[in-house]
């Protein structure tokens, strides 16, 4: 290797390569950085390598092996130059077929890459939106450099920068440019490193010894920016260390750098060595008489460490511990020497902002905030790696668009950023610009780029907990209030955690954070509450859930979770005691475990949603889940209910009235008649059973098994008065004067949203309610023709199937403004609807649709009203009957606030679809105006206002739950309000204070587990309910699902992990046994 | 000489002076507890925190580290320091309830409870006996050793140091282990002076110019 002597040499050398550049030869960048060859990149790069050499390809194939990349999630995967190909995840067997494409300059389409879950090919790196949505200023450089070949970084024009700072007219300009840059500190708090720079340029060292230090001490969990850039392009690094130094007129460079990043160390020490001889560093560096040399220091991996005053203690061979400031470092620093600290990614931004000005630099990123910032993505996300963004992107856009939105089904819910001294972020506040003054208002910070993407499955109070733990250790320990304050905070959190929680622990928390930031030395500790502040700040209803209600919504927190599956059940069913029982063959007691809690076994066994299985450890764990509620059926089918036959108590003298004869009011009478209370049940219909016989479908539920499964919870204390309609019939007044001790509203919400178009009264178009109960109630078939559905929950879906089923249809359309992913139906309704010929047409909406339904969602989440899209509306009528309607498509548009994305309707695409009918299934709300007369506060939507806890209304004694309250729900839901209603009245009738003190819902019955596991018979996929075809079913109502053999019952029951075993163990005999041995042994 | 305002009155001091002696001096009580006249400031217990600077930029540091500035404004008593002192306090009655120095130091604040779990150690980290035995003793034999929740204070390897002089020094500045350097427990104590049976003063020849602080001390009892 030449070394230079002047300028002038360097400058012709560097030309030289530049011009060299051959530009015909296909390459093959493979990424030989740690994350790569983590996942294998090396055993590519020596395929690669052999076949170049056997089909002696050097002339026709280069191969060049960089640092990381960024996309780490495609891991190891291959980028053909010069068409940009990226062929993610390959395996060895896939190289071949590459290369030998590569060289003919073909492509390998099958291997191409494509967005998850879409098969339209992405053929060059260009066209990824994970790519795309970035300005790759600096980590860009390391997909065209080998790191270990200086000349490979000459070639992309590396060193001009420090060429053109030695040629300058004087060494002030380029503290000038760097100022005019407006340059932050990317290691943290955002100083300006120009400020910096021109304050060590002031100081005098009585020494004559200036240290300029490269902090790549980096320390977060999942953070490994600064370690791509040194392994990754290391020369970029050193080119701004000697800028900085020349600026400075600094003497020594250290490079301070962690043992655990033993690649960044060799890349830099090969770096240091080359230019060293390139005579770029070292004395009289090319003849400007410019002495400057670099080192590199191995830190011991303490997280302190990346804290300036106790790094340089650490280079001091001193214990890594921060001082107080004043003095800076910069006036007092390496062994009393004046010193510049600066963060890797920092010093990589140096060289381009010389090279292209300052004033090239400012038009990249936001006011204040100039440049580009690159963060470790990871988490909850599709894509994760590094990416590299201006300042001032919004965090939405780095989530969803180059993240690629939530990698599971479950929402994003916030964003941690700032590694464990930073906070998090709610994705309601997505829209937040990232930049270092945005991110410390909202009680984060931009810290070195960490980036961590949490969805509904994380729990909050655990991430803070986990931080804590980190900082209690990481503490260097030297303050009290830092040392003791993350102990005590952990605690705390734990304490939480494990259901211990009190109210008062809340305030102590915030107390001690806030003490904590106040009164600690150095930014450890002044950041350390950040993760408690933050979470404290935007997800204080997840501590109180933990604390007041003992539930963890996420599951994480095991000592209030217990069995997942007991856990999400609404009725606190324990699912694993009656798979148990199945498992034992005891079908009878397997009958008693579910009925105790659930008054609707049979009819759950068919419409429940199955929020038990959607907890169930096997499935969340990648298995598949436990088939809990065909088990159920399977139960129920066989065993007769008079295997679980409570007595009620000696009759009481108060009575109970109430409205309603649905799952609600059933569940509410039954429990409170079996306590002895004398209830009256009024129905406004001529037989009970509200919804599950008006508006869910036979087919889906069998009207015999309704009225039998009722019969059996009747008894002498509860009376029918059917007919007989509230507000009509009587007033809340009426019933407190008829000697009612207390009532309990439960009617549900029956009457069905309006589209608000013109003509929408015309004949041909019903609410979807007013379809489905002429037809359960009284066989009329109102459908005819081609039928249209608009709407996209179940009571659409359901609507939609009636009509197929009905005798004079000829076909039936559903009509939803987003996409299927986002239909709120449950998903198997929405499949068995398209098998049995239903033709969903999304992204399709009739234009004043969209307002109405965005409506309902907002008013479903927190009551507030929204209007935002309103456009012309259509509906063609001919003689007064439905002739066509017109509607519009839809794209989908930004995300919003929920994490869904809004459809936008796209102008110019309205379009007229034909129809003989007309369901409009767009929702329902209760029909509770008059309530409000009798002094019943109401919300917008029409439903009853109650304390959620209680079920109480504003008036005393006056009880409300299931849809009056929720708005339309599930079955399963509102057999949880009527459980928690007669726990309520109850209460309230023995004068006792409501509610109970809530308890963690653990599994408490020992049950042995099998007890030979043994790996025969069985299996790891789930067993599902044979049903009837699409051609059996249609135009008829019999049932479509039937029940499991018993063969398939006890495989599925074994499948079971038996999560309470965790909980239960302790009782088991051989649990107790040793015990009782030790004491007799005393004895 | 430096000019700055503590609690309204300006005050003009040597520079290198720190903000919790230019405080005494003008007689603002500040709470001190790892400071002590002749050992360097350290500031590991937080106790002695003020505030400085204007809202809403003010900040809470250290005064017993903090230099004196040129047209620093101080406050040592406002809403915010008493708030974190307190808690300082708090937390402090929580780790270490037997410390009569701890003790005092509440009841003058009228801390009377502390809400956390209560804990017994006998040692805050507060680095006196370090110093006072590095540069008092000029011994340097103990000292600290890991970080965050592994911190602990004594000698190297766990054994009696060969640099201890047995002086005592390490227990007289202590302010939360008085009770600890105990011959009854020698495992217990930090340098083991205490259980040493020949004391210093009997071998004057090898210490001749020292200072013992050991009290009660066995060679005095004898020689009673
Ligand atoms: S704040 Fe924490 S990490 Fe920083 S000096 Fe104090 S104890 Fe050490
Ligand atoms: S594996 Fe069994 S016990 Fe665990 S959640 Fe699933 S059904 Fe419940
Ligand atoms: S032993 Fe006593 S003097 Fe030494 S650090 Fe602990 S508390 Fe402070
Ligand atoms: S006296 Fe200042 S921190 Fe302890």
């Amino acid at each position: 290797m030449r070394s230079f002597q002047t300028i002038a040499e360097f400058k012709a050398y560097r030309k030289s390569l530049l011009d060299a550049k051959d530009k015909g030869k296909p390459c093959l960048v493979i990424c030989g950085g740690t994350g790569g060859q983590a996942s294998g990149s090396n055993d590519l790069i020596r395929v690669i390598k052999r076949q170049i050499l056997e089909q002696n390809l050097h002339d026709r194939l280069s191969l060049r092996i960089t640092g990381c990349l960024g996309f780490c999630e495609m891991d190891p995967f291959i980028i053909v130059e010069p068409g940009y190909n990226l062929y993610p995840k390959l395996k060895m067997a896939d190289v071949p077929r590459i290369v030998a494409a590569a060289v003919k300059g073909e492509v390998v389409e099958d291997l191409l890459y494509r967005e998850p879950g879409s098969t339209v090919i992405r053929f060059s790196e260009q066209d990824i939106p994970f790519f795309q949505g970035q300005t790759r200023i600096v980590l860009g450089q390391n997909q065209r450099v080998d790191p270990i070949r200086i000349d490979d970084y000459l070639r992309i024009g590396g060193y001009a920068a420090l060429e053109k700072a030695l040629a300058g007219p004087d060494r002030g300009w380029i503290v000038e440019e760097i100022l005019k840059s407006k340059l932050r500190g990317r290691g943290g708090a955002g100083f300006p490193t120009g400020k910096k720079w021109e304050m060590a340029r002031g100081q005098r060292s009585p020494s004559g010894r200036k240290y300029v230090i490269c902090n790549a001490d980096e320390g977060d969990p999942g953070a490994y920016m600064d370690r791509s850039m040194l392994e990754g392009n290391p020369h970029l690094i050193i080119e701004g260390m000697i800028i900085a130094a020349l600026a400075m007129e600094a003497t020594h460079g250290i490079v301070y750098v962690r043992t655990e990043y033993p690649l960044a160390i060799k890349h830099a020490t090969i770096a240091i060595r080359e230019a060293r001889r390139m005579g770029l560093l070292g004395k009289n560096i090319l003849g400007q008489g410019f002495d400057f040399d670099i080192e590199t220091f191995h830190g011991a991996g303490a997280f302190v460490c990346g804290e300036e005053t106790a790094l340089i203690k650490s280079i001091e061979g001193k214990m890594g511990e921060p001082r107080q400031r004043p003095p800076y470092p910069i006036v007092k620093g390496l062994f009393g020497c004046p010193t510049c600290i600066n963060n890797v990614e920092t010093l990589a931004n140096v060289p381009y902002i010389l090279s292209h000005g300052a004033d090239a630099y400012l038009k990249i990123g936001a006011e204040n905030n100039a440049g580009t910032k690159i963060f470790s993505l990871v988490g909850k996300i599709k894509n994760t790696g590094l990416v590299e963004v201006p300042l001032g992107t919004p965090i939405g856009k780095v989530v969803h668009e180059i993240g690629g939105g939530p990698s599971g089904t479950a929402k994003i819910k916030a964003i941690q950023t700032g590694g464990p001294s930073g906070g998090c972020i709610p994705a309601s506040m997505f829209d937040l610009p990232i930049d270092y003054d945005s991110l410390a208002k909202a009680g984060s910070i931009m810290g070195s780029g960490g980036m961590i993407v949490m969805d509904q499955n994380t729990c909050m109070v655990d991430v803070a907990k986990y931080f804590m733990n980190f900082l209690q250790d990481e503490s260097c320990g030297k303050c009290f209030t830092c040392r003791k304050g993350t102990q005590r905070l952990h605690e705390i959190l734990e304490d939480i955690t494990l259901g211990k929680g009190t109210p008062e622990h809340l305030v102590l928390l915030e107390e001690l954070a806030r003490t904590v930031k106040d009164t600690t030395m150095c930014g450890l500790g002044q950041t350390a509450a950040n993760p408690v502040l933050s979470t404290l700040k935007y997800f204080r209803e997840e501590y109180e859930r933990h604390i007041v209600d003992k539930r963890c919504d996420a599951f994480v927190c095991k000592q209030l979770t217990g069995a997942p599956c007991q856990a999400a059940c609404p009725v606190d069913t324990e699912p694993w005691r009656y798979v148990a029982m199945i498992e034992r063959g005891d079908y009878e007691e397997a009958y008693r475990v579910i009925r105790s809690a659930n008054p609707f076994p049979a009819v759950s066994a068919r419409v429940c949603d199955r929020k038990c299985e959607s907890r169930c450890t096997l499935g969340v764990s990648g298995g598949e889940a436990i088939a809990i509620r065909a088990l159920k059926r399977f139960v129920t089918d066989r065993v007769k209910p008079s295997v679980y036959k409570p007595t009620p108590a000696r009759k009481k003298r108060m009575k109970v009235a109430v409205i309603g004869a649905g799952p609600a009011g059933i569940t509410a009478a039954h429990g409170l008649s079996l306590l002895g209370y004398g209830v009256t049940i009024f129905e406004a219909e001529d037989r009970p059973g509200g919804m599950l016989s008006c508006s869910l479908p036979a087919y889906r539920l069998p009207r015999d098994i309704v009225a039998r499964e009722i019969k059996t919870l009747v008894n002498k204390n509860i009376k029918f008065e059917f007919g007989r309609v509230l507000g009509r019939d009587m007033t809340i007044h009426d019933l407190f004067v008829d000697k009612y001790d207390a009532v309990f509203l439960a009617f549900g919400a029956h009457e069905s949203m309006r589209l608000d178009l013109k003509h929408e009264d015309v004949e041909g178009i019903y609410p979807s309610i007013e379809f489905l109960k002429a037809f359960n109630m009284r066989g009329e078939e109102l459908a005819r023709g081609h039928v249209g559905v608009i709407g996209g929950g179940n009571s659409a879906v359901d609507a939609a199937r009636v009509a197929l089923r009905q005798k004079d249809v000829t076909g039936v359309s559903l009509f939803y403004r987003r996409t299927r992913e986002e239909m709120p139906a449950y998903e198997e309704e929405v499949e068995a609807a398209l098998e049995e010929g239903v033709r969903i047409e999304t992204l399709i909406s009739p234009v004043k649709i969209l307002a109405r339904q965005e409506e309902i969602e907002a008013a479903l989440r927190e009551g507030v009203e929204l209007e935002t899209l309103v456009s012309p509306i259509r509906i063609h009528s001919r003689k007064g009957r439905l002739a066509d309607i017109e509607c519009i498509r839809n794209r989908l548009g930004d995300v919003d606030a929920t994490g869904r994305r809004r459809p936008v309707p796209i102008p110019g695409s309205e379009f007229k679809v034909k129809l003989d009918t007309l369901i409009v299934a767009i929702g329902e709300r209760p029909k509770s105006g008059f309530l409000a007369n009798m002094g019943l506060e109401i919300d917008k939507g029409g439903r009853v206002r109650v304390n959620p806890k209680t079920l109480a209304t504003n008036l005393r004694g006056v009880f409300a739950g299931g849809d009056l309250v929720t708005g339309p729900n599930t079955v399963i839901d509102a057999v949880a309000a009527g459980k928690k209603a007669a726990e309520s009245i109850e209460l309230y009738l023995r004068k006792q204070p409501l509610p109970r003190p809530a308890r963690p819902k653990l599994p408490e019955v020992y049950i042995e587990p099998p007890q030979d596991p043994g790996s025969e018979g069985r299996t790891n996929r789930r067993a599902a309910n044979p049903a009837l075809t699409p051609a059996e079913r249609i135009k008829n109502f019999r049932e479509v699902e039937m029940t499991m053999p018993e063969k398939t019952a006890r495989e599925e029951s074994r499948r079971c992990l038996r999560c309470d075993l965790a909980f239960t163990a302790h009782k088991s005999a051989d649990g107790a046994a040793p015990a009782a041995k030790e004491g007799e042994q005393h004895d | 000489m430096i000019n700055l305002t503590i609690n309204g009155v300006p005050v003009s001091v040597e520079k290198g002076t720190t903000v919790l002696e230019a405080a005494r001096y003008l007689g603002f009580p500040i709470p001190t507890l790892c400071h002590k006249e002749g050992l360097t400031p350290y500031g590991a217990c937080r106790l002695c925190v003020v505030e400085i600077g204007r809202e809403p930029n003010s900040r809470l540091v250290s005064s017993c580290t903090y230099p004196v500035e040129e047209g620093l404004v101080v406050r040592t008593a406002s809403e915010r320091v008493v708030k974190a002192r307190r808690m300082v306090i708090e937390l402090l009655l929580a780790s270490c309830p037997q410390s009569k120095t701890i003790q005092d130091i509440a009841s003058r604040h009228n801390v009377r409870q502390q809400r956390f779990r209560q804990e017994h150690e006998d040692c805050i980290l507060c680095g006196l006996c370090v110093r006072m035995c590095e540069e008092q003793m000029m011994a340097g034999a103990i000292g600290f050793r890991g970080r965050g929740r592994g911190r602990s204070l004594g000698t190297p390897f766990d054994v009696q140091s060969e640099v201890c002089r047995l002086c005592g020094g390490c227990m007289e500045v202590c302010p939360a282990c008085q009770a600890r350097c105990t011959f009854n427990e020698p495992e217990k104590a930090i340098c083991g002076a205490c259980a040493n049976l020949s004391p210093p003063c009997v071998e004057k020849e090898q210490f001749h110019d020292m200072m013992c602080y050991l009290t009660p001390c066995v060679a005095c009892e004898i020689k009673k």
